[in-house]
């Protein structure tokens, strides 16, 4: 059974769709920037650098827009909570810590996490490898790691609970029924990114969630790799319970693995595909697809993992085991 | 032997959940903290009137300063405490246009969408020991003429044509204050007395 072919190329639209994201979010403010000098029409005020950032952004959007006041509203925000066409969307973690915060319901917030909800019940922790833009960064830097490795430097691998952001989760929901503030938000990187940018970008400078984000960096080098994403992540403990049960899952052929656990040493998370170990926490990046040498691993659609198949029957162990039925029908 | 079972797990529960505290003590620890600002901010147009109900409901993913025409909003960065993240216009930069942009973009009830002349920022106060046509320092009506609420919000003196008053159709967009020439800004926006929102505001 050979897999869909399209499956192992999924990777590189995932970093298509990783750096659309990223590109957006610097792209957003950019475009706000350049609509308020529109809106103040005033271009002869501005200073020569001003002037730049107008006739990029001119030259970039005027294909597409009549009005840019008005029409470069269409794509608002970032993944904490956006507007696409007048569609608002909003990160889950974003409507529970606002809810314990408040100890309230409000209906129309919580519905723009509706449809993120929907889409990680079925897809899994699909926004941290497809969309989360902290994603893009902490891979950028775990490759980073694995070069200052090939370069004779120590970086950290060290192995903790990852049952610890469930903690954090947790700790994150009390803290900020506690507090009254969406605290949260403050340790949650793509809700740092995003802000921060657009500090940086629209304002000028940057918030207090830069230093935590460069920490969190110096903790995946240092410490962990992809650490945050691992073990403390109170976004990806929230994505990971709501894709317990998802729909889709990665699944392995035992018919055409070989051992050769290629899949296991490209996994970000630590996870185990080589023993069919996927769990909760995959978020269906398809690394593990891409580089598998047999073409062993493919999409399954079911609600819970495959029971553990054993070793690949193409690998050393599995064909010592069952040498003389092999033998036995060579024969035959 | 089960119950001593039983007890390890539990302390390794506990152990988790304490090790998920770190994160906020260490975001905590590193957002330094600026001294309060001499004058107050004011929050964006349709905010709630209590603070920490504002603070609570905000999430701060910074959707209104995004689709602020004029930029005029701006975010607690890095003064620390729970205000952190909101967002606030400071009206000696730039002042509000009630455009209602923001309370349409914001995602919670922390911006919620009121009519023009039922926004409630605060109400602006001049002071008469200072502004230039009090004192009878020449002639200015910069405030005057900017304001887009016009004579509901504010007008001149009855006998002096060049002394501004403020009126209580003002709901505090901060414009005033942008344009004051004077250094040390007589007019400034404050939080609306008691007696003001209590009859029906906005009919004046």
């Amino acid at each position: 059974m050979k897999p869909f072919f399209l499956w192992r190329h999924l990777n590189k639209l995932r970093w298509v769709s990783l750096s659309v994201v990223f590109a957006m979010l610097v792209l957003l403010p950019y475009i706000h920037v350049y609509q308020t000098y529109v809106a103040a029409h005033a271009y002869d005020l501005l200073a020569p650098s001003e002037q730049r950032v107008f006739d990029v952004m001119e030259t970039l959007t005027q294909p597409f827009t009549n009005d840019p006041a008005e029409d470069l509203d269409a794509i608002k925000g970032n993944t904490w909570s956006g507007t696409f066409w007048g569609l608002k969307l909003s990160d889950p973690l974003a409507a529970l810590g606002q809810m314990a915060a408040g100890l309230t319901l409000y209906w129309p917030f919580l519905l723009t996490a509706l449809i993120p909800i929907g889409l990680s019940v079925v897809f899994g922790r699909f926004f941290c490898g497809w969309i989360c833009p902290a994603t893009f960064i902490y891979e950028l830097n775990s490759n980073l790691a694995s070069w200052l490795r090939w370069a004779g430097l120590k970086v950290g691998n060290r192995r903790l609970d990852k049952r610890i952001k469930y903690g954090v989760l947790a700790i994150g929901i009390v803290l900020s029924a506690a507090t009254g503030s969406v605290l949260v938000a403050a340790i949650y990187p793509p809700a740092i990114i995003g802000r921060e940018l657009y500090y940086m970008i629209g304002i000028g400078g940057f918030g207090a969630g830069a230093m935590f984000f460069l920490g969190t960096l110096l903790f995946d080098l240092l410490v962990a790799r992809r650490g945050f994403c691992r073990y403390l992540c109170p976004g990806g403990a929230l994505y990971s319970l709501l894709g317990r049960y998802r729909l889709f899952r990665i699944r392995r052929i035992v018919e055409t693995c070989n051992d050769c656990a290629k899949c296991n040493a490209v996994c970000e998370f630590d996870l185990d595909p080589l023993r069919d170990g996927f769990g909760q926490e995959c978020n269906n990046c398809t690394a593990c697809i891409a580089v598998c040498p047999t073409d062993a691993l493919t999409f399954a659609v079911r609600i819970t993992d495959y029971p553990a198949q054993g070793p690949g029957h193409l690998g050393r162990r599995y064909r010592g085991e069952h040498e003389d039925v092999a033998g036995h029908e060579e024969a035959a | 032997m089960k119950r001593r079972s039983a007890l390890q797990g539990l302390i390794a529960y506990a152990a988790i959940l304490a090790a998920g505290a770190l994160p906020y003590g260490i975001s905590a620890l590193l957002a330094p903290r600026h001294a309060a600002a001499k004058r107050n901010y004011l929050r964006p147009p349709g905010a709630l009137k209590d603070d920490t109900a504002f603070i609570t409901a905000c999430i701060g993913c910074g959707l209104c300063g995004e689709v602020c025409p004029p930029r005029c909003i701006l975010f607690h960065s890095r003064d620390g405490g729970a205000k952190v993240n909101t967002p606030y216009i400071d009206p000696e930069q730039k002042g509000c246009i009630l455009c209602n942009k923001c309370m349409e973009a914001c995602p919670t009830e922390a911006l919620t969408i009121v009519p023009r002349n039922e926004i409630d920022m605060g109400i602006a106060e001049i002071d008469q020991t200072a502004c230039f046509p009090w004192v009878d320092r020449g002639i200015c009506g910069a405030c005057v003429s900017v304001c887009p609420l016009g004579d509901k919000a504010i007008g001149f003196k009855m006998w002096n044509q060049y002394r501004p008053i403020i009126k209580r159709g003002c709901v505090g967009c901060g414009l005033c204050v942008e344009v004051c020439p004077h250094p040390s800004l007589p007019i400034w926006v404050v939080e609306r007395p008691q007696q003001f929102t209590d009859n029906a505001k906005g009919r004046a």
